[in-house]
């Protein structure tokens, strides 16, 4: 213990010698730290906050027949699930189960009369879905669909009730297909538009209530389930438990469903794993540049403490541990101000602009998580350490002749 | 790792036949041509001749940060031929000192923590490390400067440094190349002084190599050498 400290004091004396030069090595030490942390935790709150939303949008958990998974429907809800009630209470049963919410997804047209659109249509079970599902969509005018209102009724997406010129209170009709192959048609009320904040889907986009979506496709199915679990980690186990249960129908997660998290996630991974490797050759560099200094300039110090009989692997030691000193420094400043930026920016919000593809922005966070800045720590102290060992191994096995000849 | 036991009684240094070239570019310059030579216990022998001569590469294989091409080098009675890297280093650290021209201290530690590093290196234990230390500062006289830097200390004290250094773990060899080189002629009298009283005091063999006349004056004995050879 005793040789550890006057090693670790020699090594935070050396790296006083020349201050400005450890001064700027541990900066950009911190620099390095600061923004992979930073990076990576912004990619943590994106991909927690995007996998909130699918689950939110989906469930943690879809229960449906294989085919309704894999297959293409030649009429409308052709791979449903029948005895939807049954399965309901079974589902409910289950102690991890919070909600289960029946969803009819079909398409067709929707008419005010003089022009007709195509629509991309949800029936769901409007106090339900709504009570479960939070604020998943913005309301711009009007009022949420009612679960016991006397007339079907449609909630409509913003640039599709632009399009039809569809304010709160109008009359359309809906067109649809039934199961039969038939076609049928169903005069709705617009009880209100939304945005979902994706421009594509607000054309399209129409809610409405089971009942009303089965009587308009003359059926009693509905295309899935969605299992709203107690909490996300609950889900995997979850999924096995109900998938067993179940069977043959079939239990898929919220990530399987949710293409966009998937790409997102897949993307994100993809260039914040590059700027960290940039980041880490920049380091390693820097700290390699800066000992390929210090040890130059000491040639002739090594060789005077190999002279006195310092092993080469003792004088390795104390570079490394410089080299760590200056990483370890730069990193816990590093990781410092990257909990400080992330503080500042819960005190005052910076906003994002719109992704593409959608027409809202989003607040910029950046989660805090502690396994992160420990591994980016370790990581940023190991790589120094690496590059002091490089520098310093071929000076330290010099000859020591050599070495005190040194100028 | 353990090296031989010292003979008491053989010299602490016995060369027979030591042969040195060194190679710059295509030319072979001999160093040593064949040079025998003993230090006793507690000599105090200047090496004297002008440069080229081989004075530092005689010191240089004393010291054990070199290797003859030719011929035998026993430190007190052990061989160091066929001794590896390791084994050399931790027969320096366990029985040689150094005293270098320009001190070579460590310029990030005090000067008690540069008496003190061959003591931490040896693996002394702490309290003792502090009582040998504060003896061997008073010893040279610099007890008031122990937590002093070296840039701290004029060019005698710091030689002073370098002597305590070279004696704290009582060697049975100092090297010292041109120890007075770099001092005026008080300082330089002064540390020879040092040099020989603790030379006494320790029972410790200098091996020297000056030009200083005054110092060779003072010295047991006095080898000449001219080509690589002993005069």
């Amino acid at each position: 213990m005793n040789g550890l400290w006057m090693w670790l004091k020699f090594a935070w004396h050396n790296c006083l010698r020349n201050r400005r030069r450890s001064l700027v090595t541990a900066s950009i030490a911190m620099l390095g730290t600061a923004a992979i942390l930073l990076a990576g935790g912004f990619a943590q709150f994106t991909y927690e906050s995007l996998a909130q939303a699918a689950a939110r949008d989906t469930g943690h958990l879809v229960l449906g027949t294989p085919a309704h998974f894999s297959a293409d429907e030649d009429v409308p809800l052709q791979y449903g699930l029948d005895d939807v009630a049954a399965l309901r209470s079974a589902l409910l049963a289950d102690p991890a189960v919070r909600a289960v919410l029946p969803r009819v997804v079909f398409s067709g047209l929707i008419s005010n009369g003089d022009k007709t659109a195509v629509m991309m249509a949800q029936g769901v079970e409007p106090d339900a879905e709504f009570a479960v599902k939070g604020p998943f969509l913005t309301l711009q005018e009007g009022a949420l669909l009612a679960g016991d209102a006397a007339q079907p009724q449609v909630l409509l997406g913003a640039d599709l009730a632009r399009s039809l010129k569809a304010t709160p209170g109008s009359s359309l009709t809906l067109l649809a297909s039934t199961t039969e192959g038939a076609m049928n048609a169903m005069d709705v009320v617009v009880v209100g538009t939304f945005s979902t904040g994706v421009p594509d889907v607000d054309k399209r986009a129409v809610y409405t209530s089971v009942p009303v979506a089965q009587q308009l496709l003359a059926t009693q199915r509905v295309s899935s389930l969605g299992v709203f679990l107690d909490r996300m980690e609950s889900t995997a186990a979850a999924r096995e438990r109900l998938g067993q249960q179940f069977a043959p129908l079939q239990v898929q997660t919220w990530e399987q469903q949710a293409f966009f998290y998937r790409s997102v996630r897949d993307l994100y991974n993809r260039i914040f794993g590059a700027l960290g490797v940039i980041i880490g050759v920049i380091v390693v560099f820097v700290v390699t540049n800066a000992m390929a200094m210090a040890v130059i300039e000491r040639t002739r110090e090594i060789g005077t403490l190999r002279a006195l009989g310092t092993l080469p692997a003792q004088l390795l030691r104390s570079l490394g541990l410089e080299g760590m000193l200056l990483g370890g420094a730069g990193a816990l400043a590093g990781a410092l101000l990257a909990l400080g930026v992330a503080l500042l920016l819960l005190l005052f919000p910076v906003d994002m602009p719109p992704p593409p593809g959608r027409s809202v922005g989003y607040p910029l966070s950046v989660s805090v998580d502690p396994a992160l800045y420990l591994l980016t720590m370790l990581a940023m102290v190991l790589l120094t350490l690496l590059a002091s060992l490089l520098v310093a191994r071929k000076t330290v096995h010099m000859p020591v002749v050599d070495a005190l000849g040194h100028t | 790792m353990m090296h031989a036991p010292a003979d008491a009684a053989a010299p602490v240094v016995r060369m027979r036949g030591v042969r040195k070239t060194y190679r710059l570019g295509a030319h072979v310059i001999p160093a040593l041509q064949g040079v025998d030579l003993e230090v006793q216990r507690g000599e105090l022998l200047a090496l004297t001749g002008p440069s080229g001569s081989g004075k530092s590469t005689i010191l240089n294989l004393c010291g054990l940060i070199d290797t003859p091409d030719e011929g035998h080098i026993a430190l007190s009675g052990t061989p160091v031929q066929g001794l590896d890297e390791a084994e050399r280093t931790l027969l320096r650290r366990d029985a040689l000192g150094f005293v270098f021209q320009s001190f070579n201290l460590v310029p990030v530690m005090t000067v008690a923590e540069n008496v003190d590093y061959p003591l931490f290196l040896a693996g002394v234990s702490a309290p003792e490390r502090r009582e040998r230390v504060a003896r061997q500062l008073a010893a040279v006289g610099l007890q008031d400067h122990a937590r002093h830097r070296p840039d701290a200390l004029s060019g005698g004290q710091r030689q002073r440094v370098a002597i305590a250094r070279a004696l704290i773990k009582r060697p049975r060899l100092v090297i010292a190349d041109e120890p007075t080189a770099s001092l005026d002629s008080h300082t330089a009298d002064q540390v020879l002084d040092l040099m020989r009283e603790r030379c006494q005091a320790e029972g410790a063999a200098f091996v020297i190599a000056t030009h200083d006349q005054r110092l060779t004056r003072r010295c047991d004995r006095v080898v000449a050498l001219l080509d690589g050879r002993i005069q």
